[in-house]
């Protein structure tokens, strides 16, 4: 018996040191990409913005509570001038950063999900699952997501109604982050598919099958671990999009202007005739938050990507 | 190409192509204000009044197969509705006047993206880690960031607003008579111009990114391996060997992207209030028009689908590899 329990632990350290190992493999590798490595950094800066907005530039603005006049150029009090209704562009745009960035976040994890499980089921179950899970892949495929949230938004909003909170965030928000969650999921699920399908030929899922395990013990324990870094790349490039289809279905007119993203910022310049006015301080600041939030994780995925995908790895 | 490969492609077109018609079909059901909500509402509607009215407009046979078959056979001939906003005229219509403009804008931009950012993109890839590349690849993925509409807000307040070069809307001057078809000409010309520039600017960034890394996978191949071992010169390997074959999966990815570059662009429109279906999607989205929005819906969709039969069928012919 003693000599049992010996090994059980001899197995769990080796185990524990074998992650360290690749830990830091990973790290010493990841480090080495300078473009994920300055991606890394710009989203620390942005996610603590939109962490505590309020901790930096106070309660976000109303048009009661603005404190400067309207459309002041950049000024010692409005050091990035002030919008149409004198509400400071600071506070907006900071503020924007937590909705962008929440609604880029929901969305992010809802695509994943969905994309993960699908894609571990069609490629681990196959047959008459995988071709039906695939042909509705392909729909979602081809169509890009702004043009079936073209549709879906304004439906599902009128059937919802705007003015309904869900923990906090206003319904149209929560529409946004479900339509591109539902729109965006199936190039998720075909890259985890494929890589489903070759960990599903490996010895070590026959092994487990041998052992008795059934056919979900085999893909959450055996298959799902082994793609989650795929998952977590694939999940970083995901959030880039969808921080960009934000901010265009907001700046069409499907945002909300209570609790205002970049794009909706945008959309209310736009509203305002801000271009036409020359007052270039009311479009800058969440455009430059838009494209280097965008940027970042653009950098990082492609990093994180080559690092992490088995097929773009280069054997050292 | 055989013709198996062909028909395969062919038919899932069709089933997406089906699938989209169920959708807005079924969509169309689901929202509010569609004739059988507002008919059940009115208080003041006997039953009977309501039967007649449901049969007068075919609501009373069921949804499926019905009612289904009835929309598919107005929408083959054409038939889209009435829009709510412009005083009941037909979808069609609507969508008849608006996409001109948008075909105009959008064809020369990917046109002259087309051409630029491929070049762009095959000098970077063939001078790897040179300066144009390291510039380029930079400048490339910030574009690539930007939403169009963004960067056509920044070209209209510096070159419309501040310097005065360029109208800052619509398609031509309103109210303007023109002594010459040369002067109408001249006039769109300057209203396209910015427009114009804020497309192309959006695409090249994809296009060139695409075609550098497609030039730098084929210069990795053997056969160029090949022709530099038989001492070719550095352009005859490019223009001989290298660019021709990089060339094809570019231009089969920029087909498949076509669906997606001009959901995008059409945003563009908004900043220069260009009257084609960008600026129609916000005025239907604002008034919740949505048999407008359907018939942007069903355009977009089905040309997206035509774009990407278009591409394999092209990558089809182009590519032995895929006929076997």
């Amino acid at each position: 018996m003693t000599t049992h329990a010996a090994t059980g632990d001899e197995l769990r350290t080796s185990r524990l040191q074998l992650r360290l190992r690749n830990l830091r493999s990973f790290m010493g590798r990841f480090l080495k990409r300078r473009d994920g490595v300055l991606g890394l950094a710009i989203l620390v800066v942005f996610t603590t913005l939109a962490i505590a907005p309020q901790l930096f530039v106070g309660p976000l603005e109303t048009a009661v509570t603005a404190s400067g006049m309207r459309l002041e150029p950049p000024s010692a009090a409005h050091i990035l001038g002030t919008d149409e209704l004198g509400r400071d562009m600071l506070n907006l745009t900071v503020h924007g950063t937590r909705t962008s960035m929440a609604i880029g976040l929901l969305a992010t994890a809802i695509t994943v999900v969905i994309g993960a499980v699908l894609g571990i089921v069609s490629g681990f179950i196959g047959g008459a699952t995988d071709t039906v899970l695939m042909r509705v892949s392909d729909f979602f495929l081809v169509l890009p997501t702004f043009v079936l949230a073209l549709i879906l938004a304004p439906v599902l909003l009128d059937v919802i109604g705007a003015n309904a909170e869900l923990f906090g965030m206003r319904m149209t928000l929560v529409v946004i982050v479900i339509v591109i969650g539902i729109t965006s999921w199936a190039g998720t699920a075909r890259i985890i598919r494929s890589q489903t399908l070759s960990l599903r030929e490996r010895a070590f899922v026959d092994r487990a099958r041998v052992i008795g395990s059934n056919g979900r013990q085999v893909m959450s324990r055996h298959i799902m671990p082994n793609v989650m870094s795929l998952v977590v790349a694939n999940a970083v490039l995901t959030f880039a999009g969808a921080v960009l289809t934000e901010t265009t279905l907001s700046f069409i007119g499907l945002g909300d202007p209570f609790q205002p993203s970049w794009g909706q910022i945008l959309n209310a310049a736009q509203g305002a005739g801000a271009p036409g006015l020359g007052a270039w301080w009311y479009l800058a600041p969440p455009a430059v938050g838009i494209i280097l939030v965008v940027l970042a994780f653009t950098l990082l995925g492609n990093a994180l990507d080559d690092v992490l995908n088995p097929k773009l790895r280069v054997r050292q | 190409m055989s013709s198996r490969y062909l028909a395969r492609r062919i038919f899932q077109a069709l089933i997406t192509i089906a699938f989209i018609l169920v959708l807005n079909f079924f969509l169309f059901r689901l929202m509010p204000g569609s004739p059988e909500r507002v008919l059940t509402r009115n208080p003041n509607i006997s039953a009977e009044t309501k039967q007649q009215l449901k049969a007068k407009w075919g609501l009373d046979k069921p949804l499926f197969p019905d009612q289904f078959i009835a929309y598919i056979e107005s929408t083959a001939q054409g038939d889209l509705g009435l829009s709510f906003k412009y005083r009941g005229e037909p979808v069609t219509e609507v969508l008849g006047d608006r996409i001109w403009p948008t075909i105009i804008l959008f064809g020369l931009g990917e046109l002259i993206a087309v051409v630029v950012g491929l070049g762009l993109g095959a000098y970077a890839g063939w001078k790897r880690g040179g300066s144009v590349d390291y510039m380029g690849n930079g400048l490339s993925l910030v574009l690539y960031s930007t939403p169009y509409f963004v960067i056509g807000m920044f070209l209209l307040v510096i070159f419309a607003t501040a310097l005065g070069w360029f109208p800052t809307n619509g398609m031509l001057t309103v109210g303007a008579t023109y002594d010459s078809f040369w002067e109408r000409l001249q006039d769109f010309g300057s209203h396209l111009f910015l427009p114009l520039v804020t497309v192309s600017i959006g695409l090249i960034g994809l296009y060139s990114i695409l075609m550098r890394s497609s030039i730098i996978e084929t210069l990795a191949e053997d056969y160029v391996q090949t022709a530099r071992a038989k001492g070719l010169k550095d352009s005859r390997v490019l223009r001989d060997h290298a660019l021709p074959n990089a060339l094809l999966p570019a231009v089969t990815i920029v087909a498949l992207q076509l669906g997606y570059v001009i959901a995008g662009a059409i945003t563009a429109e908004i900043v220069f209030n260009w009257p084609g279906l960008g600026t129609l999607t916000v005025d239907a989205l604002a008034a919740r028009d949505y048999p407008v929005l359907q018939g942007i819906f069903l355009l977009l969709a089905i040309s997206v689908v035509l774009a990407n039969l278009a591409a394999d069928i092209l990558y089809g012919r182009l590519d032995p590899r895929v006929r076997v």
